[in-house]
């Protein structure tokens, strides 16, 4: 017989003890040790994850705030290149003032001068002109020229109309003085025939004071307070004067 | 120097010493032996157990046998392997290591003996319904030998017990035989053939051992498969059902 059954027995219970033994000694341990390795695996697994998470995070920070630096460098230099291009057009309005304020200003001067040599022109164009119809009526009717001056300012003086006859007469009421202003030094028979006239109109008591001046322009003018009879080239020189402005301008 | 004869078939029939019905043979020696060594083994390698990456070789070795058990029965179960893992690995760990000291000389290997193999054949053949029942319960379990029907009782018994002596005879006539030819061939040629007969012999051996730990893990996972086979089929009844329906 091959099988002797207390052997069997036996080996059963060898057995069964050798798996309580190594129940003991191996599998628990082992197992437990195994288990907590993997356990603490997870958990640095886990650890690492996490601080993978936080470093993404943070990254994410820096660059939102990279970015948000560079639009603000980016608004910044927008902002001062506006400042820079307004500051620029401000520069070329004030250039281009002054440019107007000057051409005004030259132009000011301009004209002035136009006028002071108008004047002058005229001044001297009525002294030409008087000297030339002296000269032209000396010559054509052997008269002195003063003379006829005298005879025009008479005659003027006579027919001298009924409102400025009233207006001389008035003033004359109040304020005996007449100014009598001549480009010339008046003779002697002028002054009397002028007087004469003057006492017809307004009386005897009036008092002539006879005065030369180069302002008056080959005439005679009678100054009264407040009025003025007169006739000297003055008149015509002005339409002269008129015409060589006018001239002036068309050339410029 | 050789404890055992030629003519004996078995170490059981080596006393060493006997009181009546009770005696001590090579078989029970032997095993004592292994199991000094598996303690031994067992106790030095766990001395200084740590959870940390780092490890000693020991702790390695042993990690590595036990993972590779748990794997395999997870693999054979399907179901988690820590229950079954005192009596499956320590039923591998026992015949291999038992059929690996062939290679020492002198020694007698318990598993080529019997009375050894049939011993485990019978825990095995315990454990079945021990572990079915602590899975579904007593009558769960019982119900499990009247499937398909009723008349299969007989041959569910009966296959249960021939898997079973099956086991035994397998794994004894290997060891047994692996044993008897080396001493033979020793006998006849001294030189160089029994030294490839035992590197053969530490082949099957440990072949021997997977078979029968293995072997053991189909069976009680077979008894306890019952119940999650009836779970599944409700759960897919309710489908099935509206299948049908949808067909009709």
């Amino acid at each position: 017989m091959l099988i002797d059954w207390f052997t069997v027995a036996a080996q059963i219970i060898n057995f069964l003890v050798l798996v309580g033994i190594l129940k003991y000694f191996l599998y628990g341990r082992i197992t437990r040790a195994m288990r907590e390795r993997e356990d603490k695996i997870a958990a640095r697994l886990e650890e690492a994850l996490e601080r993978e998470q936080e470093a993404r995070q943070e990254l994410e920070k820096y660059q939102k705030q990279n970015e948000e630096l560079a639009r603000k460098r980016e608004q910044m230099l927008a902002q001062a290149r506006e400042e820079a291009e307004l500051e620029r057009k401000k520069l070329l309005r004030e250039a281009r003032e002054e440019v107007d304020r000057a051409k005004a200003r030259w132009h000011e001067t301009l004209a002035r001068e136009k006028d002071a040599f108008l004047a002058d022109l005229r001044q001297r164009a009525g002294h030409l002109v008087f000297e030339v119809a002296r000269r032209a009526l000396a010559d054509l009717a052997n008269a002195d020229l003063e003379e006829h001056i005298v005879r025009i300012f008479s005659q003027r003086l006579k027919e001298i109309d009924a409102d400025k006859l009233h207006v001389l007469h008035s003033t004359l009421q109040r304020d005996r003085n007449v100014v009598i202003v001549s480009s010339f030094e008046l003779s002697e028979e002028a002054k009397e025939t002028i007087a004469e006239i003057l006492r017809r109109h307004s009386g005897n008591n009036i008092k002539l004071n006879y005065r030369v001046s180069p302002e008056v322009i080959s005439g005679i003018e009678l100054k009264i307070p407040g009025h003025k009879i007169a006739w000297s080239l003055d008149h015509y020189l002005e339409s002269l004067e008129e015409d060589l402005r006018s001239a002036l301008e068309e050339e410029t | 120097m050789d404890v055992m004869r030629l003519r004996h078939i078995s170490p059981d029939q080596v006393i060493f010493w006997q009181w009546g019905f009770v005696h001590i043979n090579a078989t029970l020696v032997f095993t004592w032996v292994i199991m000094g060594l598996l303690v031994v083994i067992a106790a030095v390698g766990t001395w200084k157990l740590t959870s940390e990456t780092r490890i000693s070789r020991w702790q390695n070795l042993l990690e590595v046998l036990v993972a590779g058990v748990l794997q395999q029965i997870q693999e054979v179960s399907h179901e988690k392997p820590d229950r079954y893992l005192p009596f499956i690995g320590t039923l591998f760990l026992f015949i291999a290591l038992a059929n690996l000291l062939t290679i020492v000389p002198g020694y007698v290997p318990p598993t080529a003996s019997l009375s050894t193999t049939a011993a485990l054949a019978i825990l095995v053949f315990i454990a079945v319904p021990a572990y079915g029942i602590m899975d579904q319960g007593l009558l769960g379990y019982l119900k499990h030998y009247i499937r398909p029907t009723p008349f299969m009782v007989v041959f569910n018994i009966l296959g249960e017990l021939s898997r079973t002596l099956a086991l035994a005879v397998r794994l004894f006539g290997n060891i047994m035989s692996g044993t008897k030819i080396a001493a033979i061939l020793l006998a006849v040629a001294p030189l160089i053939f029994p030294v490839l007969l035992q590197l053969l012999g530490l082949l099957t051996g440990l072949i021997q051992a997977y078979i029968f730990a293995i072997l053991a893990m189909v069976y009680i996972a077979s008894g306890t498969r019952a119940r999650r086979q009836r779970e599944q089929k409700y759960q897919t009844s309710p489908t099935s059902l509206q299948e049908e329906n949808t067909e009709s």
